[in-house]
């Protein structure tokens, strides 16, 4: 026989159903509450990402001007160009050293940073230094993988910059009067075209060490591979005094 | 402190822990006894608060009593225990992150007691971070009344910065030591986005690294071992056999660079074989053989991957049944006499028996044959000792899927093997033994031996074949005519595209008992299917046809 009824339905409704009251079966956690204070932390963090999120929007902008093959050729007209766009965009930002060591960092890792280009990187990092507000700034590179060029560009006067482990080509060129110290190597073109201050390598240093500097003096507390033409100025290996002198003459290797 | 004391402070305390880290599955900790010597003299180890091994965690009661000056014992039991609990709740979590921090850090330093030290530190500062900033703790304050090293003072006095809590560590003696800069820096890392860890302990490695460097050398000057971390140690008594197996299986699969994954294991050596490893059986439990770090990284590989195997109809497996009659003796059994022949009586010379023959039917039971891998290790493979070798990792999960089914697997490792540039292992069951054998590079030129095959071959009547090669072997034509003789079933997989793999497979086409597969990433390994023929392996029809 067929009932009428759908069946699994209890037609008949309890009798004190409006009197139901919904129970919260997590009730036991009412009292619980998970305070999730703010920490110094958080603003220190939070700070540091959006100063380097800024960072990197201006290295990528002077990727898109200076590089926009992503190839990249050192000439004297492209390092004044690329520092020019670098300057226009650093001007704007607030940083302290410790963000421009991070920013060396991150240009390792590729999936913050897609492109690492030696020479655009390294003017973007001297401009950085360059319009820093402190005037001794120490970036302890000595675990990065790569050697960045041209660090040191234009340092200015009364600007002292430290860097701990060693700098590809062309470091410290065109310097303007700041003191450049890099406790490591340095490569090829160090000083080339500086007008004053002092650069201090304390280990060795490769060819064309000078090229055409107008003045000041680099020390080297390793071995000079090679001076290149030099106009004006001191280079001194091992505190001996190399140049000017009579014993050396361009890109002798020795 | 009294024991019994301090285990009903547990008692009344783990349920309020409980709850507050969300019922984490830890079993309820117990109280360190100290043996009946001890106790009547100075305690030891009273620097070290928290033991943990293998989710127990353990409460040290001279540590509680030692810091009862400065603390209430239920306060220092619940900071310890809240630093213990988030261990395994928020970092490291499992094994596999610790090994990946670990070998993070290594990367920086370079050195693995170095390393060791800067992952626990980072491990602690996240655990504690995490605390302080989720939960109501009392982890500040024992922080505040530890003792602490150079190291620790400044990790405090980034607690300090990073907490926003007085932990009475001065700022101008930390500026007198220059360690202001050190806490800048480390002030700056996000601890508690896990994402970045791994970018995160590197550059926690390279700021503390000089203060570790220099702590080390004065610890070598005075001849001793360093403080210990009075939150406890890590190392790898905190996971079970199984988490460390698990831990080894993912970062060999999320590695993938058997140099890094030797680096690591064989800095855990000692510590792994503690936990059993280095011989027979998962890489094996047990003590004696050193950790062979090549051949557990395919081992750990390997079982990230599965390969299915087809089954394979056993013969001659049909039930007895009555074939002839003989005459029953006294003393033979009554269950088989036919009584329709013996007239209903037991009688010598006239009761019979029925005499019980096997039947020829094929039998509906499947299993898995034994296997022959057959293997290349000549000049154009890669060698597996050096970098990650597909060929080994193929013939890995071919042996592990044999093993699995029980089966066994005889390997004929090659190279140039008419010059002797070849290694034979017979059927075996033994996982370490084969996978040594398959870990073996001759880097040789590439020749088969054919005769080597048979004594492996004769006597089996049923037995798949798995070769993994390039096919660049130079009396390939020879193979082909020996696969063209066979009627097993064949498995044969080859690295890359090349003319000669391309000829192979042209050749053996129409051979229904021989499937090739190409593998040219980790990912193509899962599309083997070990044993399959195309269309049913049916010898009368194969000859039919």
């Amino acid at each position: 026989m067929k009932s009428s009824a759908p069946p699994y339905k209890n037609s008949i409704p309890p009798p004190n159903k409006e009197n139901w009251v919904t129970k919260n079966p997590f009730a036991e956690f009412k009292t619980f509450t998970t305070s999730t204070p703010d920490l110094p932390m958080d603003q220190i963090v939070q700070s540091t990402e959006a100063v380097m999120d800024r960072i990197r929007w201006g290295y990528e902008k002077l990727l898109e001007e200076e590089a926009k093959e992503l190839v990249w050729m050192v000439q004297y007209n492209t390092i004044i160009k690329a520092y020019e766009v670098a300057e226009k965009y650093v001007k704007e930002l607030h940083y302290t050293a410790e963000d421009i060591e991070d920013f060396c960092f991150a240009l390792e890792n590729t999936q913050r940073i897609p492109y690492l280009i030696p020479g655009p990187a390294g003017i973007y990092i001297s401009a950085l230094c360059n319009y820093a507000k402190e005037e001794e700034i120490v970036l302890k590179l000595s675990e990065l993988k790569t050697e960045i060029n041209l660090v040191g560009f234009r340092l200015p006067k009364g600007k002292r910059l430290m860097i701990e482990g060693d700098t590809g080509d062309f470091t410290g060129i065109g310097l303007e009067g700041g003191e450049l110290v890099v406790d490591g190597n340095a490569k090829n073109w160090t000083g080339a075209g500086m007008r004053g201050g002092k650069i201090l390598i304390k280990k060795n240093i490769g060819l064309h060490t000078g090229e055409w500097m107008m003045g000041g003096e680099i020390y080297v507390g390793g071995r000079v591979r090679g001076l290149g033409n030099i106009v004006e100025g001191k280079v001194y290996e091992r505190e001996k005094l190399l140049y000017p002198g009579k014993v050396r003459y361009p890109n002798v290797y020795y | 402190m009294e024991e019994q004391n301090l285990q009903s402070i547990i008692e009344e305390l783990w349920p309020k822990l409980k709850k507050k880290h969300l019922y984490p599955e830890i079993p309820i900790p117990k109280v360190r006894e100290i043996p009946e010597q001890e106790k009547g003299g100075p305690e030891e180890d009273e620097d070290v608060g928290l033991e943990m091994k293998q989710k127990q965690l353990t409460i040290n009661g001279a540590f509680v009593s030692q810091m009862k000056d400065k603390m209430s014992g239920k306060r220092v039991v619940e900071a310890l225990l809240d630093h213990g609990i988030t261990h395994y709740t928020f970092c490291p979590w499992d094994f596999h992150t610790h090994l990946r921090l670990y070998a993070a850090a290594k990367k920086v330093v370079g050195d693995k007691e170095l390393a060791k030290q800067v992952s626990n530190h980072f491990i602690d500062v996240i655990a504690d971070t995490h605390c302080v900033k989720k939960r109501f703790t009392e982890i500040p304050e024992l922080h505040r009344n530890l003792k602490k090293g150079t190291v620790e003072e400044v990790i405090a006095f980034l607690y300090q910065k990073i907490w926003g809590m007085d932990l009475g560590i001065q700022p101008s003696k930390m500026g007198v030591k220059g360690h202001t800069d050190i806490v800048r820096r480390l002030a700056r890392i996000p601890y508690l986005d896990r994402s970045r860890w791994g970018e995160s302990i590197q550059k926690f490695a390279r700021t503390l690294k000089p203060l570790l460097i220099e702590e080390q050398k004065e610890q070598g000057a005075q001849g001793g071992k360093g403080e210990r971390n009075p939150q406890g140690e890590h190392d790898l008594n905190h996971y079970s056999s199984e988490e460390i197996d698990q831990g080894l299986r993912d970062y060999a699969r999320q590695t993938l660079a058997l140099s890094e994954f030797k680096d690591v294991v064989e800095d855990f050596s000692d510590e792994l074989r503690g936990a059993g490893y280095g011989t027979e059986g998962g890489m094996g439990r047990g003590q004696g053989n050193p950790i062979d770090a090549d051949v557990l990284f395919y081992m750990k590989l390997a079982q990230n991957y599965s390969i299915p195997i087809k089954k394979f109809p056993l013969e001659e497996k049909g039930s007895l049944h009555p074939h002839s009659h003989c005459p029953w003796e006294i003393g033979a059994p009554f269950q088989d006499v036919d009584i329709w022949t013996s007239f209903g009586k037991i009688m010598p010379g006239i009761t019979q028996i029925w005499t019980k023959r096997e039947g020829k039917g094929r039998g509906k039971i499947e299993g898995t044959p034994d296997c022959l891998i057959v293997i290349d290790s000549s000049g154009s493979m890669i060698n597996p000792r050096k970098s990650l070798s597909y060929a080994v990792l193929g013939a890995a999960c071919a042996t592990n899927a044999y093993l699995h089914h029980d089966s066994k697997v005889a390997v004929y490792n090659f190279s140039d093997a008419p010059m002797g540039g070849k290694n034979i292992l017979n059927y075996t069951d033994r996982r370490e033994d084969i996978y040594r054998v398959l870990c073996k590079y001759f880097g040789g030129g590439t020749a088969l031996d054919l005769e080597d095959l048979v004594p492996l071959i004769q006597g089996k009547t049923k037995l798949d074949l798995f070769i993994i090669t390039d096919m660049k072997i130079t009396n390939l034509e020879a193979l082909i005519g020996f696969f063209g003789q066979i009627q097993n079933r064949v498995t044969a997989v080859h690295i890359g595209d090349n003319p000669y793999a391309a000829r192979f497979e042209k050749a053996v086409e129409r051979r229904k008992n021989i499937s090739i597969y190409t593998v040219k990433r980790t990912e193509d390994i899962p599309q083997i299917v070990l044993g399959r023929i195309r269309d049913y392996f049916n010898p009368n029809r194969t000859k039919k046809s």
